[in-house]
């Protein structure tokens, strides 16, 4: 309970110093908005914003769950065929040198207008941590353990199956929760570059018109996205590995 | 009894490539394990005693001769034994029943008998009411036993155990072997047994094979001819003295053991 309230506590008291200083220093809106204000423009452009929001939630989901559904398997058969995890893999690593952001322009100029290319930017800077992640958790099995199964008599599918992809879950999921957040950032940089709707685009449009207030309403409401999919991701991931969250608990309170 | 030899190690040498060279792990080690007879292996620390277990278990191939188990060369990993590490490698999503059952499950179907011989492997070893906990809700002594129900649930001819009592403190590690020389006296297991303490091997065992530093040979057998059941008194007979310190002498004589002057 106090872990929360702490926080929360930060935030509100961020929140008020914000609303005093601004309003104390006499700042123009068009630089720095007030709390109030922003509310206050949320509260007028709620439809139009509502809109935007979902555009651009639609694009963060596919791009995330394109990234799952593209970087997982990936993993799988790194782990399952050295050859292929020479020729690949290393590519792979270096490949992420490049900034993701730096050819989100290419990207969308290939993919042309329209909401796929934001996927695509989404995706691209958001799978490569789970790559990476499920490469790991796959690998983390203790040898002893595959030993055993081999004594078991079990199969590669069935070692996969209930030894090393249940094993490599928490793994997947600390990937997971980078590529969610990573996606957030993939759709806006695909809206600043080129769109004509979402919630890259009106922060474009609103800041181009010193709009200010309309622009940290739309910074706010991705924030909220933010933190919302991080925690959807976080509660799913205590659902389907409760053992690791008792796990990382228990090594919590041993160490003081 | 007939005494049949369950595992027969012959002329068997292990290499291992490494970027430090070829390590001879073990060099021309032969010797039989009858059945239902209980063997130890000691040696000190990196004398090949694991890869020995690997070998008989068919998780590891000999550079030269022959490993044969129920008549059989093995040239593939076995499946008609059961195996104990010195960690429990539990899964930690499967409560302690369920870590029992993996045995039955990577093999077919998990029967309704298996289920109830498990509960009951559990209750003998003390974890009756324990089933439904999970690894991390279990001391590091009551995980080695869930591992030792593990290793017995189908029933295996055979079962190896590479220092399963290593990471015990000295009170779990005398209640773990008085638990495995009760269900092993039961069920009449044939049990090949790695351990560094000469106290273990001897309290044990039939014949302790002790081994000589890397590259690891037999360097003498000793048959210990003590009654069973083995109870903890026995301990301090003296024949079991003679016996621990024959083995000692061993390890003086190689310099394994040293003592000051």
């Amino acid at each position: 309970m106090r872990a929360r309230l702490a926080p929360a506590l930060t935030l509100v008291a961020v929140v008020v110093a914000w609303e005093l200083l601004v309003d104390g220093f006499r700042v123009p809106e068009y630089l720095l908005p007030a709390p109030s204000g922003i509310a206050h423009a949320l509260a007028l452009e709620w439809r139009m914003l509502a809109f935007h929001t979902w555009v651009t939630l639609y694009e963060i989901l596919s791009g995330f769950a394109l990234s799952i559904a593209v970087g997982v398997p990936l993993a799988m058969l790194i782990v399952a065929s050295p050859p292929f995890e020479r020729s690949v893999y290393p590519l792979l690593v270096a490949s992420q040198s490049v900034p993701k952001i730096a050819i989100a322009p290419l990207l969308i100029f290939w993919a042309g207008i329209g909401i796929f290319p934001k996927v695509l930017v989404a995706f691209a800077i958001a799978f490569f941590p789970i790559v990476i992640d499920t490469v790991a958790g796959l690998r983390a099995v203790e040898p002893e353990m595959l030993h055993l199964a081999r004594s078991m008599g079990a199969g590669n599918a069935k070692i996969f199956r209930k030894i090393r992809f249940p094993s490599a879950l928490p793994h997947i999921f600390a990937g997971v929760k980078v590529a969610v957040t990573l996606a957030v950032v993939g759709a806006v940089v695909g809206e600043f570059i080129q769109a004509d709707q979402g919630l890259g685009y009106v922060l474009q449009q609103a800041t181009a018109v010193l709009n200010t207030r309309l622009g940290f309403a739309a910074i706010f409401i991705l924030a909220l996205i933010g933190i919302a999919l991080f925690v959807a991701v976080e509660l799913l991931e205590h659902w389907l590995t409760p053992w690791s969250a008792a796990r990382r608990s228990e090594l919590a309170a041993a160490t003081p | 009894m007939a005494r049949v030899n369950l595992v027969e190690v012959r002329d068997v040498a292990r290499r291992f490539r490494t970027p430090a060279g070829d390590v001879h792990a073990l060099a021309d080690v032969s010797f039989d394990v009858r059945e239902g007879e209980f063997v130890s292996i000691v040696g000190p620390s990196g004398c090949g005693k694991s890869t020995l277990v690997m070998l008989i278990a068919g998780l590891l191939m000999p550079t030269a001769g022959r490993v044969v188990v129920a008549g059989a060369a093995v040239d593939r990993p076995q499946t008609r034994l059961g195996i104990v590490f010195q960690s429990p490698v539990l899964l930690a999503w499967r409560t302690a029943l369920d870590n029992v059952l993996l045995q039955c499950e990577m093999r077919g179907r998990v029967s309704e008998a298996q289920r109830g011989r498990a509960r009951d492997l559990l209750a003998r070893v003390g974890l009756g009411g324990f089933e439904g906990r999970y690894p991390h809700e279990l001391s590091g002594g009551m995980r080695q036993r869930v591992s030792l129900c593990r290793a017995l649930i189908h029933d295996p001819p055979l079962l190896l155990m590479d220092e399963p009592f290593g990471a015990l403190d000295a009170l779990t590690r005398d209640q773990l072997t008085l638990d495995l020389e009760r269900l092993r006296a039961r069920a009449g297991t044939t049990v090949v047994f790695i351990t560094h303490s000469i106290t273990e091997a001897v309290f044990l065992s039939d014949r302790v094979l002790v081994m000589t530093p890397r590259p690891g040979r037999i360097d003498e057998i000793v048959e210990v001819d003590l009654p069973r059941p083995r109870r903890l008194a026995m301990r301090e007979d003296p024949r079991f003295a003679t016996y621990c310190r024959r083995i000692n002498d061993r390890f003086m004589a190689h310099g394994v053991l040293k003592e000051g002057t």
